[in-house]
């Protein structure tokens, strides 16, 4: 072969890949406005903000003791780091909140998404505070590594909010509050569910968020230690990892279904493990309600399963942190004390009030 | 011993038993696996049960197929899950034209997705790991700027083809047993194939001998990209969903490894598509067996890498004969 004409088709090949990947970039940037669309929509459509619940540690939080300065709200710049890319419903409601509350109290918001790396959201979170964020609202993606961003806040006494998930530090010292859901109580709230929905006998299944996560270990808690207490009668007899993807969910369960066709119950740690379990049961043939499912998080999809009739029971995991967060950092920056530890009041759904609450969903 | 089961070719010295377990090994294991669950599983013979493992078993096998073909020709292509997870996203975006225009879209970017690569490759001379590796940050990227989350997929053809069956057999595992036999009959009839063996034996020796090696490397990438796409598409149709953030992931790693388990050796000149059929089944059938007996997910990992050591230690023996 010729050189000269083997750079000729190798230039042509190149630019036919190019080209190619334009074509698909702009076919993208189109979809991805209608992406954003889609979640405002959703934003909206919810009304119910959290309510805050009974418990937490009691402690609170004045500006003195962090040694802040007051600020007017409306005037202030907060910066919000999220965790995940708003690829699941949970993460898609949390930020629409976030956005929707900023928006109607006036405030400007600068937002960060660590894509689910936690040295990128440490370094997001320097970015917010060099972009001029007096207050930040932080869903942390883990508990720990957060000294370097603690140093570079509390230099400035810039107030930080942390939501759905807590991180290793001095609550008042080195971060104001942290508004969250208790896990381990949802994970017992599963537990009475199931209990209802089984009457306390037979055997059940466990599909077990991702591994090495709190978020599973204390759903799991919550789930067994309540259901020893309660309904000694109903075993655990099988607990598979579904990561929290449905696809897993459905593969864990289409093998659970063939060993054990007795099975009398699934609690999937979230949702989408429980839809993936609804699949496979209706794959193996089983109607709805032979088998008891019971699942956390309250997304449009298991609640409308409930109303189908393939699943028992949903506990909430209330992820408009949007209202409380920014009532949070209002009353803290005019001197009023807040809450350290403020525990969110997690709703639930069930039959009787699915259909009413579809719409509260998410 | 089930190794007593495929006596005649029993190996007689350890250079011999090496060259053995490298050809025959994923068998003796798959015959092992099941031995052990038709004894102490409960409720393991059954149609339903097989059903069940066939049809979780089919997307894996279809992206070793291309997988096979890549390592074949002393490649390989990380950039299959992610090309699943592309295809999914344009599943979900084309269904409304119906499942075929989808499944047609959907096969069409993973075969842009093969063309990237296999150029990058063949004309600017990129390693095919750092190549591919590209196509899977990207690939993924773009199906979550097409679907930002998990969409359901509502369509009757779709659901019948996802769960339905013909006298008994999924139509998932037809559809991965026809490709599997297309693949090996591709491999072993075709000029295609014997110029990608040739090619993965040694590059120089094809380039003096005058083989399109440039084309044909092409066509392996974008022979894996389009079935990645069919994999991903049947993966839907299996899910009702399609989920862009999760579908496909470290599909790559199994894919490899149902490869290598079967026998076809990672410097390329050679590819099994039988052993590697053996290979996703041994694979799936060692992690319904952890599943089953409920043991927790890092035992299927650890069990997992023992195997691919085993394979891999057998392949190393035979090539310092």
């Amino acid at each position: 072969m010729k050189p000269h004409a083997r750079r000729t088709t190798a230039r042509s090949l190149v630019a036919v890949g190019l080209a190619a990947s334009l074509a698909l970039a702009a076919g993208c940037a189109k979809s991805e406005d209608d992406a954003s669309d889609t979640s405002k929509d959703s934003g909206k459509s919810q009304d119910a903000g959290q309510e805050v619940a009974e418990g937490g540690s009691g402690k609170t939080c004045a500006i003195g003791d962090y040694g802040a300065k007051k600020l007017d709200l409306k005037k202030a710049t907060v910066g919000f780091s999220q965790s995940e890319k708003e690829a699941n419903p949970f993460r898609i409601a949390e930020t629409a909140s976030i956005k929707d509350e900023a928006k109607k109290r006036g405030v400007k918001l600068l937002t960060a998404n660590a894509q689910s790396k936690p040295d990128k959201q440490i370094s997001d979170v320097q970015d917010l505070i060099s972009k001029g964020a007096d207050l930040l609202v932080i869903a942390p993606l883990n508990s720990d590594g957060w000294d370097p961003v603690i140093k570079s806040a509390s230099a400035k006494k810039i107030p930080i909010v942390t939501i759905d998930r807590k991180i290793n530090a001095t609550a008042c010292k080195d971060y104001v509050s942290f508004i969250g859901s208790d896990f381990t109580e949802q994970g017992k709230r599963a537990a009475d569910q199931m209990i209802e929905a089984t009457g306390g006998k037979g055997e059940v299944a466990i599909l077990l968020g991702a591994p090495g996560n709190n978020v599973t270990t204390e759903r799991t808690k919550g789930f067994t230690d309540r259901v020893k207490e309660k309904a000694p009668g109903l075993k655990v007899v099988f607990k598979q990892t579904g990561e929290f993807v449905r696809e897993k969910g459905q593969s864990v369960t289409e093998q659970l279904i063939q060993s054990k066709p007795d099975i009398s119950a699934i609690y999937a740690e979230n949702d989408e493990m429980g839809l993936g379990a609804v699949n496979a049961l209706k794959g193996a043939g089983k109607k709805a309600g032979d088998v008891k499912i019971v699942t956390v998080d309250g997304t449009k999809d298991a609640v409308e399963g409930i109303v189908d009739g393939w699943i028992s029971g949903v506990v909430e995991s209330n992820p408009r942190f949007g209202p409380l967060a920014f009532k949070t950092l209002d009353e803290f920056t005019q001197g009023k004390p807040v809450g350290q530890d403020i525990v969110i009041k997690d709703t639930e759904y069930n039959k009787d009030n699915a259909e009413a609450g579809l719409s509260k969903a998410y | 011993m089930t190794d007593l089961a495929l006596g005649k070719s029993l190996p007689a010295d350890r250079a011999q038993l090496m060259r053995w377990l490298q050809d025959y090994g994923v068998y003796a294991g798959v015959t092992a696996l099941l031995l052990f669950n038709v004894v102490f599983t409960e409720n393991f013979v059954s149609g339903e049960n097989f059903r069940t493992q066939a049809v979780q078993v089919a997307p894996v096998l279809i992206v070793a197929l291309g997988m096979a073909l890549a390592i074949g020709s002393e490649g390989v292509d990380l950039s299959v899950g992610s090309v699943m997870a592309l295809a999914t996203s344009l599943v979900s975006l084309y269904l409304g034209y119906g499942p075929w225009l989808a499944l047609i879209a959907a096969i069409i970017g993973g075969m842009v997705c093969g063309l990237l690569s296999g150029s990058l490759i063949a004309y600017i001379g990129v390693q095919p790991i750092v190549a591919t590796l590209a196509l899977m940050v990207g690939c993924r990227g773009l199906a979550n700027v097409f679907l930002p989350q998990l969409e359901t997929v509502r369509d009757d053809t779709m659901a019948t083809l996802g769960t339905g069956d013909i006298l008994g057999i999924p139509y998932l595992a037809l559809i991965a047993a026809a490709l599997a036999a297309l693949v090996a009959f591709t491999v072993k009839r075709t000029t295609f194939g014997r110029q990608l063996l040739a090619i993965g034996d040694s590059r120089p020796a094809a380039q003096l001998a005058g083989l399109p090696v440039r084309r044909v490397l092409i066509m392996v990438y974008v022979c894996s990209g389009a079935l990645a796409a069919i994999a991903g598409f049947l993966a839907t149709a299996r899910l009702q969903a399609s989920d862009p953030t999760s579908l496909g992931n470290l599909m790559e790693l199994s894919a490899i490894t149902a490869v290598v388990v079967g026998g076809t050796p990672l410097s390329g000149g050679r590819v099994r598509i039988g052993g590697t059929v053996a290979g996703a089944i041994l694979i799936q059938l060692l992690t319904a067996t952890l599943i089953k007996h409920d043991l927790p997910s890092s035992a299927t990992q650890i069990a997992q890498a023992v195997v691919i050591v085993l394979a891999v230690y057998a392949a190393r023996e035979r090539g310092k004969q």
